[in-house]
């Protein structure tokens, strides 16, 4: 697959702050890639770099496997941060302003403004507008220049359940249409729920990147619960547990490899118990982003 | 660059600020140069409160070519109103992060410096042509005779006053760009003339010839005061080439400077 963004040790020192150290990212075509990271990680400072407003200590990129200049920018719709508009200027007219700077067709305009659902509203002035309408303008007016990547920062920063619900089906939406998209986040749930690849940044060093569907590979764990006394030295008694904990009145058993709920359920069957409740944990990003966290802690210490 | 040009004034015309300062300053400017007769009059009757008489159809104002560098003089004074604008344009757009955005949607940061380069361009053109326009009038109305060979006299002024009001506008937009604050641009800017006459004044004599290479004051030197000529004193009624070559230098230096920030600074 095509090589969209590559980057080679890039690196950013505030002052005697390094916020991005040697970084290497590579994304392809029709990824959407989740940068995880905690606030602070580095990864607007990272997309700051790579949209030319931050100038990097040292390291290169490239976009299309070119250096960048302002015009391979013009190709990609990018919200860094928070939205940034004209307060006093309609959202109709800020778009025509994007449209301008990016060289873009106005006639795009309408079209995004009915993907992102503001069309009633594009003759109000930005500063009338929610924290949600904001955001959802950002996307339109990345999205004004019917670019190839899309590069989004925490979009559904600060919003409602339902208007982060909105953001992320704009989202799959988009990427449905094909469009590789970088999505920065910390909340790890959104990055699983829409992206295809992720990184994950700590103090600006990459600590882990690879496909989101290898998340969950690995030993099973497996949610028990059964009416009986004593259920607990039953499935210690279980050939393939490897630790059993109890959590909220269930039984959480770490299986050995090559053993899966099945095993269980016909293990405790055998032992005359029926369980009543049995469901394999899919591990989620979360649990595996706190324990790469970790492992990077344990080796460090 | 006119894609440039439109880029920012699609910013500036939507902006009622924009409107009020800048219709402010045409107002002003027209209002004042067009009023000299009312002024000479008002002065005529304060001077007879003291017993003495002027016949103020005797001081030729408004006659050609005296009206050039007359009304030319006296619009210079007005530049600061159109200076606040350009800071107040140049900061929003820190204030709003939008440079930030520029850039991130395809702007380079030369680019976007040369928007804004270009309205002064254009802001200066329009005061250019306002005072031309209105010079042109009052001369016809007032100048006893018309003689063809006058009213193309001394038409070097406006180049000149191109010049003085286009480099008090980079030096706007520079001091903007250094300083991304309006109230302390704008504080900064009103107190350069006294920041730069205090150094001057403490200038050794040894070194006086310094003072015509400072920045504000090489604007200021561009088109020298007229009114003298009425008390019978000689003036400067020509555009020197030297003061002509010293602010256009600074005026490179202020987009300069401008230019190196930007390129420089994160965003």
């Amino acid at each position: 697959m095509e090589t969209v963004l590559s980057t080679n040790k890039l690196t950013k020192n505030f002052g005697r702050l390094c916020a991005v150290n040697r970084l290497d990212l590579e994304v392809k075509r029709g990824q959407v890639f989740g940068m995880l990271g905690p606030n602070g990680s580095g990864k607007t400072t990272t997309l700051g770099m790579l949209m030319g407003v931050t100038n990097p200590t040292s390291g290169s990129f490239t976009w299309f496997g070119e250096p960048a200049t302002h015009l391979t920018r013009k190709k990609i719709g990018a919200v860094l941060e928070h939205p940034i508009f004209y307060p006093y200027l309609s959202g109709q007219k800020n778009l025509e302003l994007n449209a301008m700077v990016k060289g873009a067709d106005p006639a795009n305009i309408a079209k995004v403004l009915e993907v992102v659902e503001l069309s009633g509203r594009k003759d109000d002035k930005y500063k009338t507008y929610s924290l949600g309408m904001k955001q959802r303008l950002a996307i339109a007016s990345a999205l004004v220049s019917d670019p190839i990547i899309l590069i989004l920062d925490e979009p559904t920063n600060g919003l409602d359940p339902m208007g982060i619900a909105e953001i992320r089906e704009i989202i799959k939406r988009i990427a449905a249409d094909g469009k590789t998209i970088i999505l920065a986040s910390h909340l790890l749930d959104e990055v699983q729920k829409v992206c295809t690849h992720f990184a994950v940044l700590r103090k600006g060093t990459l600590v882990h990147s690879g496909p989101v569907d290898d998340v969950g590979k690995g030993e099973e764990v497996v949610e028990v619960v059964a009416y009986h006394d004593d259920l607990v030295h039953i499935l210690h008694e279980f050939r393939g547990a490897l630790s059993v904990k109890q959590e909220n009145g269930k039984f959480n058993v770490r299986m050995r490899e090559d053993f899966h709920s099945v095993d269980l359920n016909k293990f405790l069957f055998e032992k005359g118990i029926v369980a009543s409740h049995i469901i394999t944990q899919k591990k989620s990003l979360e649990k595996q982003f706190l324990e790469i966290l970790q492992e990077i802690q344990e080796t460090k210490s | 660059m006119l894609h440039l040009l439109k880029i920012d004034l699609k910013k500036m015309t939507n902006y009622r600020t924009f409107w009020v300062v800048c219709g402010l300053y045409f107002v002003t400017l027209a209002f004042t140069t067009a009023s000299g007769m009312e002024f000479l009059k008002w002065l005529a009757s304060f001077v007879e409160g003291f017993g003495q008489k002027i016949n103020i159809n005797r001081i030729p104002l408004y006659h050609f070519p005296d009206v050039w560098q007359n009304l030319i003089w006296i619009s210079g004074l007005f530049k600061i109103v159109l200076s606040i604008m350009v800071v107040i344009s140049i900061t929003n757009e820190y204030q709003y992060r939008t440079i930030r955005q520029n850039i991130i949607d395809g702007m380079s940061r030369w680019e976007f410096l040369l928007s804004k380069i270009l309205t002064n361009v254009l802001l200066s053109l329009m005061s250019v042509a306002m005072i031309f326009l209105i010079g042109l009038i009052t001369g016809m109305i007032y100048s006893p005779e018309i003689i063809l060979a006058d009213v193309f006299t001394d038409l070097e002024f406006f180049p000149a006053y191109f010049l003085e009001i286009f480099a008090f506008l980079s030096y706007a937009l520079m001091l903007g760009i250094l300083v991304q604050r309006s109230g302390l641009t704008i504080i900064l800017l009103l107190l350069s003339h006294m920041i730069e006459a205090i150094i001057k004044v403490n200038l050794p004599d040894q070194v006086g010839w310094l003072k015509q290479f400072f920045p504000m004051q090489s604007i200021t030197n561009l088109v020298s005061l007229p009114f003298a000529r009425y008390a019978l004193q000689e003036i400067q009624d020509y555009v020197a080439v030297g003061a002509v070559a010293i602010a256009a230098t600074w005026a490179f230096l202020f987009n300069y400077f401008a230019y190196m920030r930007l390129t420089k600074s994160d965003i």
